[in-house]
């Protein structure tokens, strides 16, 4: 059975010549050479680079992404919402994914109501990364997004990210006291240390309370380790570790009063402060103009930054800790304080004004050129004699008034949460020398018993002293966080009896028929409170309260601190308007129309709120 | 009796267990990649090699020898079918490649790789040149090689097309070219480089300069380079095993079914693996050239050394690219990657030569 084995070798050769043969083989040599390669490759890939491409694979699949924590809210006193966080919806789309480009380009841009030409830009830009997902519009709105989802089946590629935004609920009326979140500079990336809890495009408080409780707002970051396919599709979560999310802040503002004091100053440039005198806590702070805290959350066009950056108004500026003032005649009241408490007059004393002091060459003249006659503290204080004033200046001396002011904590920071804080100015003879080369003139101290000299103050100090003068003489510390301890830094030593009369001085402003605030006395409570008006520019004169008739950069600033109620005082407010004209008709009615809206608010509960934050 | 002892015993077993050997662990890696999406592919692939083994036994059975007479119709017919693909061809991602059929469909370029085998074969045996072709006789055969690849261009299919004019550039250099004009003709195609490169489309160009710096864009045109390599080089030793592949189960292999399957070998196989398919290979291609030695005309081995060639331009081309030593061109790899026109003719190419083996004893 083997023959044809056998028979196989007796077949006629195989067809082929010699020339064939030689070339044949050159042939199967370079078959052999060319596998030869393939297999010298694969055993320098597989077998000695193994472990390299191994680690490339690992990498390949694994996907570590951080989860972002939700940040804590900001509260008001009464746990009402100052800043929220809303949801947010970005179109993303996967490049890879989306064939046809202008036909998903001219849908989304229809939906969207953006330029479709602009989309396919976005897009194509986007093609030279394909797996990366993309951000093609960021928080469209709800009816955007709900329409896109319905057609997700028609739109291959493209998916809808849910996301949370910042919300400021009072937009602009808290603007200064909240702050804002914005993407985390370089600079600051830069300047923090190995394992901080940030990466590049992170939001951080650039101000304000956002700011300063960032690491409390901020919360903790959590991570997600998954597994994922070539076009980002997830496929198995390998480990999770849930965020944390930032704790809430409660501030001791008072909504109401915020947006009350913020509608009173609505057009016009400047500060209120209210104060609870009792504890420090700040119920209301307002920096006019403002601006809209939103518009810091995304990257900014540089013309909505220059717009910001060159308004000549400063809206950016937090007037209420960083504008510096001449205090005015409100100043009149912390002189009266240091008469009383040095002995140096006593309430019953009288100074005869009749209209203007001489002192050596120099002569000062009363804010009234007739005069006010007889004048004792009360009615001094009432009618803001500045004569009467010019007398205890000068009597007292610049070393007293100094030294009392830095013991009042004007000359520094009044120490509130707020990082930024101006310091003022207590002028004193040293200081002069310094500054100017120049001597103490006996007249300056004149003029500094009444407000006008070096002395700057901000609005914020002033809520401050007025507070220890109206509360018994205890100097606390303004606080913006209920979680802040109550802090008095000193009491000012002055007999209850004297600090009284100021108080009887202080409601004759608004209450006596002669008082220079009267005309915002108001029949459900009564009030305090002292009158201020700074002059910008000497020798200009107006016949309107609000200088209406003069050019804005040289009118008056007006000032006026109130209080309520006389006896044991709930509420100090501190308010300046800026080139606002006469401090009794601009300035008042401010403080007035918050401290009805405090009364309004007050609820049997109210007390309760200051005992726990106490 | 006998003479059924006689057509058993003179078939090559050995062509065939390698083959089939090689197909089975094409089924292995369709099946690894195919899984958790769709295994239609794998069935469609069952379907093929069926349908291929079937044809291999017709083309086993009917004597090669009548290819010398249907030499031109077979060329016309390629011509018709790569013309017909360009006017009604499905075009997908740019380019038209397929006839429809049902629910299948051809890739007259495919065909277009055994057409020009079988039509090389017919010409060397019509004009005879004992010195060696020249210039003159190389026109027409050149012309007529180059109509069915710049057809193949137009589609656009660069892979293929290099394909078949690489076989036919073999075929001639075995047929015969005078020494004179070979290196004429080496001279002309080197500097004939530059235009062909502007002659390229931006994606092949891409391709190229990605391929000689994969680094040059990671997630563009090098990224099928790069995750393939991972793949290849991730196998290590023995492998990851069969269903293990990362790089394949969780799709960063793009085209794994097809260009890039022997990725999916190595990563889940290794480098033993990998090395048992390429020794497959070799078996395979020295088989098929030992059956061109001892067949029985000129016709007959030439059609054994062009289907060899087919085979290890193939191979070569395929493995290169995975391993990342050639530009990614669109060549998939004999009896594993998925695609009907291409197990058909593979199936096709080993019957020519098992028929050419069989009949060396008859006369």
């Amino acid at each position: 059975m083997n023959w044809n084995m056998n028979n196989t070798n007796n077949i006629p050769g195989p067809h082929i010549d010699d020339d064939l043969k030689w070339k044949a083989k050159i042939f199967i040599a370079f078959v052999f050479v060319l596998f030869t390669i393939l297999l010298l490759r694969l055993m320098n890939m597989q077998v000695f680079k193994g472990s390299y491409y191994e680690s490339l694979a690992r990498n390949n699949r694994i996907r570590i992404v951080s989860i972002p924590a939700q940040r804590g809210k900001i509260l008001d006193r009464n746990m009402e919402v100052l800043a929220d966080n809303r949801p947010a919806y970005n179109l993303i789309a996967i490049p890879e994914d989306i064939s046809d480009v202008s036909f998903i380009a001219h849908r989304l841009a229809g939906i969207l109501g953006s330029d479709e030409e602009d989309m396919i830009e976005r897009i194509r830009e986007a093609k030279k990364r394909p797996y990366n997902p993309v951000a093609l519009a960021r928080d469209i709105s709800f009816h955007q997004m709900a329409s896109i989802e319905t057609q997700l089946y028609t739109l291959p590629g493209v998916s809808i990210d849910a996301t949370s935004e910042r919300d400021y609920v009072l937009k602009e009326l808290g603007a200064h006291v909240l702050g804002f979140l914005g993407e985390i500079s370089r600079k600051q990336l830069e300047g923090l240390k190995t394992g901080s809890p940030y990466a590049p495009g992170d939001p951080i408080g650039k101000t304000g309370v956002e700011s300063i409780c960032e690491e409390t707002l901020r919360g903790t970051k959590g991570v997600r380790i998954f597994e994922v396919d070539a076009t980002g599709r997830k496929t198995k979560i390998l480990d999770e570790k849930p965020p944390v999310p930032g704790e809430d802040v409660v501030l001791t503002i008072d909504k109401r009063l915020q947006l009350t004091a913020c509608r009173s100053m609505a057009g016009r440039a400047g500060s209120v402060v209210a104060m609870d005198p009792r504890t420090g806590n700040i119920l209301a702070m307002v920096s006019s103009p403002s601006f809209d805290p939103h518009v810091f959350l995304r990257p900014m066009t540089p013309e909505v930054w220059k717009g910001i950056i060159e308004d000549p108004m400063h809206p950016l500026e937090n007037r209420p800790i960083r504008g510096q003032y001449s205090p005015g005649s409100v100043f009149k009241v912390i002189i009266a304080a240091l008469a009383l408490r040095n002995n140096f007059i006593t309430p019953q004393d009288t100074v005869y004004c009749p209209g203007a002091y001489s002192l050596g060459d120099s002569t000062f003249k009363c804010w009234r050129r007739g005069g006010h006659g007889n004048m004792d503290l009360v009615s001094a204080l009432a009618q803001s004699c500045d004569v009467y004033f010019y007398v205890l200046g000068e009597r007292l001396g610049i070393d007293r008034i100094s030294s009392f002011c830095t013991d009042l904590g004007l000359g520094r920071p009044t120490g509130v949460e707020f990082k930024d804080e101006l310091s003022g100015l207590v002028p004193t003879k040293e200081w002069k020398y310094k500054r100017f080369g120049e001597q103490w003139q006996k007249g300056e101290s004149v003029i500094t018993a009444i407000g006008q000299g070096f002395t700057l103050v901000t609005p914020m100090q002033m809520a401050k002293v007025m507070s220890s003068v109206v509360n018994g003489g205890n100097v606390l510390t303004p606080r913006i966080l209920a979680s802040t301890e109550i802090s008095r830094e000193r009491t000012l030593n002055i007999r209850e009896a004297d600090l009284a009369v100021i108080r009887e001085g202080l409601k004759a402003v608004v209450e006596s028929e002669k008082g220079t605030a009267r005309a915002v006395r108001d029949p459900e409570f009564a009030m305090g409170g002292k009158t201020g008006t700074v002059q910008v520019v000497s020798g200009y004169t107006s016949s309107l309260p609000d200088q209406s008739d003069l050019p804005y950069k040289i009118r008056d600033h007006a000032w006026f601190f109130g209080f309520s109620p006389v006896e044991n005082p709930e509420i100090v407010v501190v308010v300046i308007i800026e080139h606002g004209g006469s401090g009794s008709s601009i300035a008042a009615p401010v403080a007035r129309d918050v401290i009805k809206e405090y009364y309004a608010g007050k609820g049997p509960g109210d007390e309760q709120v200051c005992q726990d934050n106490r | 009796m006998s003479r059924y002892a006689r057509i058993t015993d003179n078939i090559d077993w050995g062509l065939i267990t390698t083959a089939l050997a090689i197909v089975f662990i094409g089924l292995l890696c369709l099946y690894s990649s195919s899984r958790g999406t769709s295994m239609t592919i794998f069935y469609k692939q069952l379907m093929w090699i069926a349908i291929g083994v079937l044809v291999m036994i017709v083309v086993f059975v009917v004597d090669y020898r009548v290819l010398l007479r249907s030499a031109w119709p077979l060329y016309i017919l390629m011509i018709f079918g790569l013309v017909l693909v360009l006017i009604v061809g499905r075009e997908i991602s740019g380019a038209r490649r397929w006839i429809s059929l049902g629910p299948m469909g051809i890739q007259p370029s495919e065909l277009a790789k055994i057409i020009m085998i079988i039509w090389l074969a017919y010409w060397g045996e019509q004009k005879k040149h004992i010195q060696g072709y020249g210039i003159r006789e190389l026109v027409l055969p050149t012309i007529f090689i180059l109509i069915p690849v710049g057809f193949i261009l137009v589609e656009p299919d660069l892979g293929t097309a290099g394909i078949v004019a690489l076989i036919s550039c073999t075929l001639m250099l075995l047929l015969g070219i005078k020494r004179s004009t070979f290196v004429g003709l080496l001279v002309l195609f080197i500097s004939a480089m530059p235009f062909i490169w502007f002659s390229l489309k931006e994606y092949q160009r891409m391709r190229i300069l990605t391929f000689l710096d994969p680094s040059r864009d990671p997630l563009g045109s090098g990224y099928h380079a790069m995750q393939s390599k991972i793949a290849v080089g991730s196998g290590g030793l023995l492998g990851k095993g069969f269903l293990e592949g990362t790089q394949t189960q969780l799709r960063f292999l793009p085209e794994h079914h097809t260009d890039f399957i022997f990725s999916v070998v190595a990563e889940e196989w290794g480098f033993a693996g990998s090395a048992l398919l390429l020794l497959l290979y070799v078996g395979l291609v020295t088989k098929i050239t030992q059956i061109g030695f001892k067949a029985k005309d000129r016709f007959g081995t030439m059609i054994c050394f062009g289907v060899a060639a087919y085979f290890t331009l193939h191979i070569f081309i395929n493995i290169a690219m995975a391993v990342g030593i050639f530009p990614v061109v669109g060549v998939p790899l004999p009896f594993i990657s998925y695609g009907g026109s291409f197990m058909l003719i593979n199936w096709i190419c080993i019957g020519l030569v098992l028929n050419i083996a069989w009949r060396r004893f008859m006369f």
